[in-house]
């Protein structure tokens, strides 16, 4: 029974594993074909960054994953501090509203993200695709903010006001330090959810300014070369890293 | 008296959620005075507290500091501090950046702060704990730390919410020792808040007991003690046998089917009244000489007396005495006329009957 | 694509809104007497009705209105008749004409380019299936991983969350790759003497797809649920006389209902919204809501945006539902904690 019970779990785990193993693999292959291994190389890596469209979808990826991660933090935690204050009314309304863009299907957040763009006739382009990003961000930094915040005793805050510290000071010197942790987890949360983004981004952009995510995309459906394979198995392992402390960090906390 | 008067409150209102948390509030404390605000939870003191510390603000009415109207003034800028309940020290500073939070924040030169910092630790028995993190401190610690961060501000006047609510009996009572001698030392107002009856006779030079959003009494501990002016205030200070009868004159009070004489006059006559009296004033007698006679139906050993409860017919008196009948024993009542106090019934008649349980 | 005019109301609407929230702004601040912290979040106020609830009404606007900006339900009305449109290019004349010779719209062959509803059918049916395989391929590994006594639980369930955080498309590729025509398993099925076979660009292939994408987050929800459960619960049960497979389903399986809910939408919601699946591996054989909506959205029509919106409209009004629903079973959200 027992190892039945292990099999069952190996066969599952080997479904999930398989295909994310055998890509790397092939990432490393010397020629070109699926079929046959012939011989171990980093040919396909340096094709890789020898590819301008890729390096180019590399540095905006990044580049949004860094400003999206950034302004969102910001904005997430001072709301989160914000929304944390109210009564319990608007504060409900805040928290539903603030749930829509985690529960709609990325989809429709494209798509309603795109009707505004082109509503408003702003062109779609980096920065659409900046704000896009911003607007998912935000709800998960404040999700990771929030309960640092309830953990907190709830007269921190007028403890400094009346030692004679100003809204602001207060905000800087005493909450902050005291959710901490919670911010540098939503950021990096934001980091991530924004490096993995596929279906907003490629709503909210133009065909000019891809990212990885878009970029592999509309290759892939020109079928896959294996430079993709290297560049599947490299963002592999970057977001296994990033993951793995974002983990981290999470432990650290609840214990 | 009038320029006396530090921090007024005049019909102060507030409202949450449609419920009535204080009713046109009027109070004012004078200066080095150590006030009280008691009464049980929910009943609007904490409130008032916080209206004073400038952390809500009321629906209606002023707060008056020193002649003038502080209503709209934040927190920050009032003097005055507070000790909080659950001691809200900061827990990424240690126990010197947390006293020293306010002063910083007044740009005072850092000798100056660390040699009040030093002072206020030694005020506060725990010299030499400067470098340690908040976290690290046992309860009564954080306490102290909470009071002498407060402190060092030179308030005016120390808010101090329910300060000594978390920490253990002994501790609770050394500390309420030392609180008095240091508001008597240093000699600032202190406005304190507590449920604990005991704790607003022991410290307190004024008690201002609350309920339901509303004052009932002001007083010194003494004259609360001994004359509530209804039953709510006689249950909740102290223990008392609280009996509803009837002013047949002046000086004669019917309760318990028997007319007392009594020192009360001016309720006018056959009018329905609260009578109390503290079961330390009940005289176990014989049976043949008391004004009542009764059955005791038990009894309790507390230490310094005896409790026992005494089924007199239509009512149960309880009753304190360093010596002790034996359960089942007939034995007579008696309550010289000093000791009856004659109170108006209350118009608001549930919380009387929750109390009288 | 830019003929889309902001509207003179849509100016003044503008205007309006940012006035309003700058007057509610000092309003606060006014009523109550200085600096409030609930302040900090009047920004993210604004960016939740900028990029939140107008985008939301956005849909709902172009669901209702044709390119020109008037109002029409024909959108919805494409939805269901899939001769809608062809019928509307026809003059009446015609129409009735063709009706007179007892002929339909469908014998002309010109209402097949609108196949709304039955892509909606098949969407809801595929994820459908895959929820099932999920849910049974899913909630036993849950339930081995949260036995006490099985001290590798933990550690794997970690194994099934790292897939799961990884970018959905290159795990689709990944799939994609390993079915080609000259993938590994052809390669493996050619050595074994069977013959390679055609993987790809099917119904399963895609159903492939969606199970392998989803399966951790049905996993995950029961085996968090599974795990906070107190195993003195179980013990009791034996206590009181159960064997264990009655534990099981008077006691267990009862429990963790939350966690199958949870697990359940969470699979669900994302299978019935998914395009790049089905496009990626049915290689455009295979068409899912989700690629219709996509559809419409690439195409250049103006109108067919407008059914886009109505696409979607419907499709979020389907989402809330759900989440509705779970929210009456599931309304700690004990089963959640993706993060």
């Amino acid at each position: 029974m027992k190892l039945l019970k292990r099999v069952y779990l190996g066969l599952i785990l080997f479904f999930l594993y398989i295909p994310i193993i055998v890509l790397i693999v092939q990432s490393f292959n010397a020629g070109k074909s699926r079929a046959k291994w012939e011989g171990f190389s980093f040919h396909w890596y340096e094709e890789l960054i020898h590819d301008p469209n890729i390096m180019n979808a590399l540095v905006i990826t990044l580049s949004i994953a860094v400003l999206a991660a950034l302004f969102s933090t910001i904005l997430g935690t001072f709301a989160a501090i914000g929304i944390h204050a109210m009564k319990r009314r608007p504060q409900n309304l805040m928290l539903t509203l603030n749930n829509i863009p985690m529960t709609m299907p990325d989809i429709v957040t494209g798509i309603s993200l795109m009707l505004l763009f082109i509503f408003t006739q702003v062109e779609r382009g980096f920065v659409t695709m900046l704000l896009a990003h911003i607007t998912f961000d935000v709800p998960y930094v404040i999700l990771s903010v929030m309960p640092k915040l309830k953990q907190m005793n709830k007269h921190s805050y007028e403890a400094a006001l009346d030692l004679g510290a100003t809204p602001m000071y207060a905000l800087f010197h005493v909450i902050l330090p005291e959710v901490m942790p919670g911010v540098i987890t939503g950021a990096m949360l934001a980091f991530t959810l924004s490096l993995d983004d596929f279906t907003i981004s490629y709503f909210t952009t133009n065909p000019l300014v891809q990212n990885l995510s878009t970029l592999i995309y509309s290759q892939a459906r020109k079928g896959i070369k294996p430079t993709m394979n290297a560049l599947s198995a490299l963002m592999f392992v970057a977001l296994l890293v990033l993951l793995l402390v974002v983990n981290r960090r999470t432990k650290e906390e609840d214990a | 008296m009038e320029e006396q008067r530090l921090i007024s409150l005049e019909n102060i209102s507030k409202h949450y959620d449609g419920v009535t948390v204080l009713d046109n509030i009027n109070l004012y404390i004078r200066k080095k005075e150590f006030v009280t605000l008691l009464g049980p939870s929910g009943c609007g003191k904490t409130t008032t507290l916080r209206i004073i510390g400038g952390f809500e603000t009321a629906d209606s009415g002023r707060v008056m500091f020193d002649s003038k109207d502080i209503s709209g003034i934040p927190p920050y800028k009032r003097r005055v501090n507070t000790v909080f309940q659950k001691y809200a020290l900061f827990p990424h500073l240690n126990v010197q950046d947390n006293i020293a939070f306010g002063l910083k924040l007044k740009k005072m030169p850092k000798d100056e702060i660390a040699r009040k910092v030093d002072y206020m630790l030694d005020l506060v028995n725990l010299k030499g704990y400067h470098k340690r993190s908040v976290e690290s401190l046992s309860g009564g610690q954080q306490q102290r730390i909470a009071i002498a961060r407060a402190l060092v501000n030179e308030p005016e006047v120390l808010l101090l919410d329910e300060p000594l609510g978390a920490l253990d009996l002994k501790l609770r009572k050394e500390m309420q020792l030392e609180l008095k001698a240091m508001q008597q030392r240093l000699g600032i107002t202190f406005l304190y808040v507590t449920h604990d009856q005991e704790e607003a006779l022991t410290m307190s030079d004024t008690i201002v007991v609350m309920q339901g959003g509303r004052i009932l009494q002001i007083g010194t501990p003494k004259s609360i003690y001994d004359e509530p002016q209804n039953a709510f205030v006689a249950n909740f200070i102290g223990e008392s046998n609280i009996f509803p009868g009837v002013m047949v004159r002046d000086e004669l009070v019917h309760f318990c089917g028997v007319d007392f004489p009594c020192v009360d006059s001016g309720f006018g006559e056959d009018k329905p009244v609260d009578v109390v009296i503290r079961p330390e004033d009940i005289l176990l007698v014989g049976e043949d000489v008391g004004q009542v006679t009764g059955v005791i139906k038990s009894v309790l050993f507390k230490g310094v007396h005896y409790e026992m409860m005494i089924d007199a017919g239509h009512s149960i008196w309880k009753v304190h005495s360093t010596t002790m009948q034996p359960e089942g024993s007939r034995v007579g009542l008696a309550v010289v006329p000093f000791n009856i106090h004659i109170m108006h019934p209350m118009e608001d008649e549930k919380p009387t009957e929750e109390k009288a349980q | 694509m830019t003929n889309f005019q902001v509207p003179v109301w849509g100016y003044w609407m503008m205007g309006l809104g940012f006035a309003a929230f700058i007057g509610l702004l000092i309003a606060y601040i006014r009523k109550n007497r200085g600096f409030r912290r609930p302040i900090f979040a009047s920004p993210y106020m604004l960016w939740l009705v900028i990029f939140t609830v107008i985008p939301c009404f956005l849909v709902a606007y172009f669901s209702f209105t044709d390119p020109q900006g008037n109002f029409t339900l024909d959108n919805f009305k494409s939805f269901w008749d899939s001769n809608f449109n062809a019928r509307k290019a026809m003059s009446p004349e015609d129409l009735a004409l063709y009706e007179s010779m007892g002929l339909s719209l469908d014998d002309l062959g010109l209402g097949r380019d609108s196949i709304n509803i039955d892509t909606l059918v098949f969407s809801l049916w595929m994820a459908f299936l895959c929820t099932v395989i999920c849910l049974l391929l899913g909630y036993p590994a849950a339930h081995i991983m949260a036995d006490r006594e099985f001290k590798l639980g933990p550690t794997l369930v970690i194994l099934f969350v790292v897939p799961m955080w990884m970018n959905f498309l290159l795990r689709t590729i990944a799939l994609m790759s390993l079915l080609e025509d000259n993938g590994l398993i052809n390669n493996v099925l050619e050595w074994i003497g069977v013959g390679r076979q055609k993987l790809l660009n099917n119904i399963a292939a895609v159903q492939a797809g969606m199970v392998y994408n989803f399966l951790p987050f049905m996993v995950f929800p029961i085996y968090n649920v599974l795990n906070k459960m107190d195993y003195k619960l179980s013990e009791a049960a034996m206590d009181l006389g159960c064997d264990k497979w009655h534990v099981f389903y008077k006691v267990t399986l009862p429990l963790s209902v939350p966690g199958v809910v949870s697990g359940i939408t969470m699979v669900f919601m994302p299978a019935v919204t998914t395009f790049y699946i089905s496009r990626l591996l049915g290689g455009g054989k295979v068409q899912l809501f989700g690629d219709l909506i996509e559809a419409k959205f690439l195409s250049t029509s103006l109108n067919e945006w407008n059914v886009g919106s109505a696409l979607s409209l419907l499709m979020m009004i389907l989402i809330l539902l759900s989440l509705g629903l779970l929210n009456k079973v599931d309304p700690e959200g004990e089963g959640g904690g993706m993060i």
